[in-house]
């Protein structure tokens, strides 16, 4: 069972996303689009082309300022959104990318270079973002701790 | 009627295909053609193979195809890269250099609108919709005449300037086209929200920025830099609000598809107001100067209440909660001016001491 986070619980949940042609409907569809995942120390990249995340990896937190955004969230919360997620099949109401952005105090989609125009790839890309997440609930999961929801 | 008494279908032979003859009458005389049409090509031979997006309007962009000129003479319909014919009277196309029009990512983002589109018929699950408090209810279709309002002055204005845009760019087109049937589904999409839950259309507001965008004239840049900056970037914030404050599904569903064709229209208004500033000297000063009564309109139009008090309503879950409420509306705003003031500077466009207090205030804690 792969652990999150980790390449090869992205790589799972890849194959989900990528496998499932609904992703390509009502708002989904291409996104070009490289995607920082940032989880306490650990820091991952995400490479969307075309209709498909096509590569994830481990990165340093310096390579941050080659990607186009990347999603920081306290360990818990992403923990939190993952959980409601394989709890509804989708995120629900109060755990969209969206929402969790503008319900923590620092936001959770972020430039490393202040570069507001590969900012916007967060919004121009939102669905296929939660698309990919949402697909992470076909995807058994073990976390590294246990969290208690706030 | 017992199974084995049913009528079954019988096996027929289908009739065969009807097509019309092409009848030679020899008493008819028809001029021998002579196809000198034929070779009027300025490149044969062009076999672009799709690629891992499909065949797309930026992969057509080969050889002589994909030469975009600083400036287009042509004054007909001819599209980039036809054979030119002589005697065909001008059309009197306002825009023909680049600079006016142009973003290097225009071609791009008419394929991400046309693959990622969506319905908001059958895409909404407008089933989810639940009776809300009637003050609620009340915010949300005031807020939702306002969107559908701005979503067609969006593509009354884009649909006057197109036509004022010279063929040698037609990625620039395609895509302003795209922008005005998204803006079409904004106007569907609010309008339908309005009309179903209990509730109705509310009133418009005095729309003195609606004015300025749709009587805007003095060039295209211009009339993009007050659509799709700023007042576009303030319609996005919103858009994100109404995703996070959403009452049910179908809500969450309509901001947050809404969302994503905003984003692709700041997208082409900032990749093309930079490429202006960039290939035109004065264009920053222009610009700024636009922007010093743009701006000042705008925070004027903020002071009716037609927006930002649905919008508190909605926040704060009713009247009760409206004052806080409120607190959550200057959040939004603080929003909207940080994004606004840095795609300014990403653009390269100087505000500083201009921009005006009925903005700046937002950007207090």
């Amino acid at each position: 069972m792969p652990v999150f986070p980790s390449v090869e619980w992205f790589d799972a949940v890849s194959r989900s996303f990528n496998s499932d042609e609904a992703n390509r409907t009502a708002g989904g569809g291409i996104a070009d689009a490289d995607v920082g995942i940032i989880f306490e120390d650990q820091v991952f990249l995400l490479n969307f082309a075309g209709y498909e995340c096509e590569k994830a990896s481990v990165i340093q937190r310096s390579d941050l300022e080659n990607t186009d955004f990347y999603l920081e969230m306290h360990p818990d919360d992403w923990i939190e959104m993952l959980i409601n997620i394989q709890q509804n099949g989708t995120a629900d109401m109060d755990y969209t990318l969206n929402t969790l952005d503008l319900d923590s105090e620092d936001g959770l989609a972020k430039s490393a270079t202040g570069d507001q125009y590969r900012l916007d790839k967060f919004f121009r890309f939102n669905q296929t973002m939660q698309y990919f997440f949402d697909a992470s609930s076909n995807v058994e999961t073990e976390f590294d701790r246990e969290i208690t929801p706030a | 009627m017992a199974e084995s008494e049913e009528k079954q279908p019988t096996k027929t032979t289908p009739p065969p295909r009807r097509r019309r003859n092409l009848k030679i009458d020899h008493d008819v005389e028809v001029p021998e053609p002579g196809y000198a049409w034929m070779p009027r090509t300025l490149e044969w031979g062009v076999r672009v193979k799709p690629g891992a997006k499909g065949m797309t309007m930026q992969g057509l962009n080969v050889g002589i195809y994909g030469e975009i000129p600083d400036r287009w003479d042509e004054q007909t319909r001819m599209p980039r890269g036809a054979y030119p014919m002589a005697g065909i009277p001008p059309i009197g196309f306002a825009l023909r250099e680049k600079r006016e029009v142009w973003a290097d990512n225009a071609a791009d983002l008419y394929e991400e609108a046309i693959q990622r589109r969506w319905i908001p018929a059958s895409d909404i699950p407008w089933n989810t919709l639940e009776p809300l408090p009637d003050d609620v209810e009340a915010a949300m279709c005031q807020l939702c005449t306002e969107l559908s309002q701005a979503a067609n002055v969006e593509f009354e204005t884009i649909g006057y300037w197109l036509q004022h845009m010279s063929y040698g760019y037609h990625e620039v087109k395609l895509f302003l086209a795209s922008n005005m049937f998204d803006a079409g589904r904004h106007h569907e999409a609010f309008r339908k929200r309005a009309l179903a839950n209990g509730g109705g259309l509310g009133i418009e507001s005095k729309g003195e920025i609606n004015r300025m965008i749709l009587e805007s004239k003095g060039g295209w840049s211009e009339t993009s830099l007050l659509l799709h900056l700023l007042r576009g970037l303030f319609i996005q914030t919103i858009y994100r609000y109404g995703e996070r404050f959403a009452h049910n599904p179908a809500e969450k569903v309509m901001f947050a598809r809404a969302l994503e064709d905003k984003a692709r229209h700041t997208a082409y208004g900032l990749q093309h107001l930079r490429y202006a500033v960039t290939h035109k000297q004065d264009k920053a000063l222009v610009f700024q100067q636009l922007l010093n009564i743009g701006e000042r309109v705008f925070a004027r139009e903020l002071q009716e209440p037609v927006v930002l008090e649905p919008l508190a309503v909605i926040f704060g879950g009713g009247i009760e909660g409206a004052k806080a409420g409120m607190r959550e509306v200057h959040h939004m705003m603080g929003d909207f001016v940080k994004s606004y003031l840095a795609s300014t500077d990403w653009i390269g466009i100087h505000r500083g001491r201009a921009f005006p207090k009925g903005l700046s205030r937002y950007l207090e804690a």
